[in-house]
């Protein structure tokens, strides 16, 4: 998921300065979890920059699982609420930064609207876990060393982001040099490594990265999938689990 | 028998010799004296004389100039290069310049975080780590390629070093790091400072079990201490250092701890001779310079052997 964190109100309401008529618009999935922008938190944001006298002409929020950032379940809500963002001087985006240009590239090239759009929330990257504790172990490198690795990525856990083991840095309890709180990677990776008996892996030299792969911007195709289909393959899952 | 570069350090690791090489940081500013001034002090009393490479991640002159100097002067200099700061295309195009310049002592290291050092927010680079460095140097010298695989047009003649910390946790695990890096082509190694003897032999067993020392040649570091504070101060500030509490016990109950500092300094360069498979000493002498002569000398490791 995309870890977030609301905005300072005040940088929001700086934002909107001079904008009277705003549409809000939220995120069914990681904003939802994060509590940066599900619905709850789209009627909340509508109270508070009402009482700063903004009128809300809009309030998209998009129920859980519904995401702003894929245009073919997220477009849907756009063009049903198409009359107030015509209408509106600023859109303010409760979703992380995919999101929000996801849907400003979406209302320029297809629908021809050219609106002021700004973000709520700061997002923090990949992160998993939850529901209440996440945790960066991910950073979408483009080429995944895990297999190398024991299964920890030592790019995140690492801050010299070391694929060959630890520097000697390393507290005498294993502690990072960076932040003694935090468990060096490498003890880390050198424990699951003896766990799983293959501690003379860890001789082998791992190649210097690709850092090619991790060039910006990225982009991919894919084959589209059937939306309707998968939906109902997810209710059918959760069914059978009884949950 | 054929040398990788002749280095006066090579010759003398390679004669059988016990080396002693040591320390000098170079300045925090651009005058030459700083380091000249050291390297006139060790000169007559060290195989070759390391210069750092922004220790601490604080700025100071680079080691690649700081090293001409020395070259200049007639020492072996080992520049110091850590992966923070620069990329594999940098790092490559500084060897080739300081072998130019007749700097062929290399020691290959990760350096410390940029976080702990004077410029908190630089962004730091660490596209290699220092085990890739060790293999790209040992292919720019021995294949003669860059690390993309285009060819070197002629020699790239270079004594490749790599630091070791027999005293980092996971303890098992430092034996193994220390085969990797000589895989990847570490010709030399040099130590973390070692206050407990006990612990660095039994590490130095496992070494030997692996037949490690055979392969490479293993210098022990040493930081004499010059005060009770500066115990106290490695033992919970300096990264990879370990003082136990006996060294700071012995510190504050002697009279001088100046003295007392060289004196254990030198019962430890005692004990280390006697470990098997050790092939020298390493001196970090921080600001402290001066002392080097006395402690090799005190030592009876000199006149230093002409190879």
């Amino acid at each position: 998921m995309n870890a977030q964190v609301p905005k300072p109100f005040e940088e929001i309401v700086g934002y909107l300065e001079g904008k009277k008529k705003i549409v809000l618009m939220g995120c069914g999935g990681c904003a939802t979890v994060f509590h940066t922008g599900g619905i709850k938190e789209v009627n909340e944001m509508a109270e508070k920059l009402a009482k700063q006298g903004k009128e809300i002409t809009g309030k998209i929020g998009l129920p859980f699982a519904v995401f702003a950032c894929y245009l073919p379940m997220s477009s849907m809500l756009l063009n049903e609420h198409k009359k107030e963002i015509q209408e509106c001087d600023a859109i303010l985006m409760q979703s992380c930064g995919d999101g929000a240009q996801a849907v400003r590239r979406y209302l320029e090239e297809e629908m021809g609207i050219v609106k002021p759009l700004y973000p709520a929330n700061n997002a923090l990257g990949f992160s998993s876990g939850g529901p209440t504790s996440f945790k960066e172990e991910c950073q979408a490198c483009g080429e995944c060393e895990l297999g190398k690795t024991f299964g920890i990525c030592p790019f995140v856990q690492c801050p010299k982001g070391l694929l060959n083991g630890p520097c000697g840095g390393t507290t005498a309890d294993g502690k990072c040099e960076v932040d003694p709180t935090r468990d060096c990677a490498w003890a880390m990776i050198y424990r699951r490594a003896e766990e799983l008996s293959q501690v003379d892996k860890l001789l082998e030299i791992v190649a210097p990265h690709q850092w090619s792969k991790a060039v910006r911007p990225r982009r991919l195709e894919v084959e589209p999938i059937d939306l309707m289909e998968e939906l109902k393959g997810t209710k059918r899952v959760i069914e059978q689990l009884g949950v | 028998m054929t040398m990788k570069a002749g280095t006066n350090l090579e010759k003398v690791l390679e004669s059988g010799a016990f080396a002693v090489t040591a320390e000098a940081g170079p300045a925090k500013g651009a005058v030459t004296s700083v380091i000249e001034r050291k390297g006139e002090m060790l000169k007559p009393c060290c195989d070759a004389v390391n210069v750092t490479d922004n220790q601490s991640a604080v700025v100071r002159m680079s080691s690649w100039s700081s090293c001409v100097l020395l070259k200049r002067l007639g020492l072996d200099p080992v520049m110091q290069i850590v992966v923070r700061d620069r990329n594999r295309l940098a790092i490559q195009s500084d060897v080739l310049g300081a072998v130019a310049m007749g700097i062929q002592n290399i020691l290959c290291l990760s350096g410390d975080h940029q976080a702990i050092g004077n410029h908190p927010d630089a962004k730091g680079v660490y596209d290699i780590d220092s085990i890739q460095l060790i293999q790209m140097l040992k292919g720019m010298r021995d294949e003669k390629k860059f690390q993309c695989g285009e060819e070197i047009s002629g020699e790239v003649p270079i004594f490749i070093g790599a630091a070791a910390n027999p005293f980092a946790a996971p303890f098992e695990y430092r034996v193994l790091r220390l085969a990797k890096k000589v895989k990847a082509g570490a010709d030399f190694i040099q130590t973390q400072a070692i206050f407990d003897v006990a612990k660095f032999a039994k590490w130095m067993e496992m070494v030997r079990d692996r037949g490690l020392d055979k392969q490479t040649h293993i210098l022990a570091g040493l930081v004499p201490i010059k005060s009770v504070g500066m115990a106290r101060y490695m033992k919970d500030y300096v990264s990879g250092v370990y003082v136990p509490d006996e060294v700071v016990t012995r510190l504050e109950g002697a009279k001088n701890a100046k003295e007392e500092g060289i004196k254990i300094c030198l019962e430890t360069i005692e004990q280390l001779k006697e470990i098997q498979g050790v092939h020298g000493i390493h001196i970090m002498a921080v600001a402290w310079e001066e002392m080097v002569p006395h402690i090799v000398e005190q030592a009876k490791l000199l006149p230093r052997p002409v190879v």
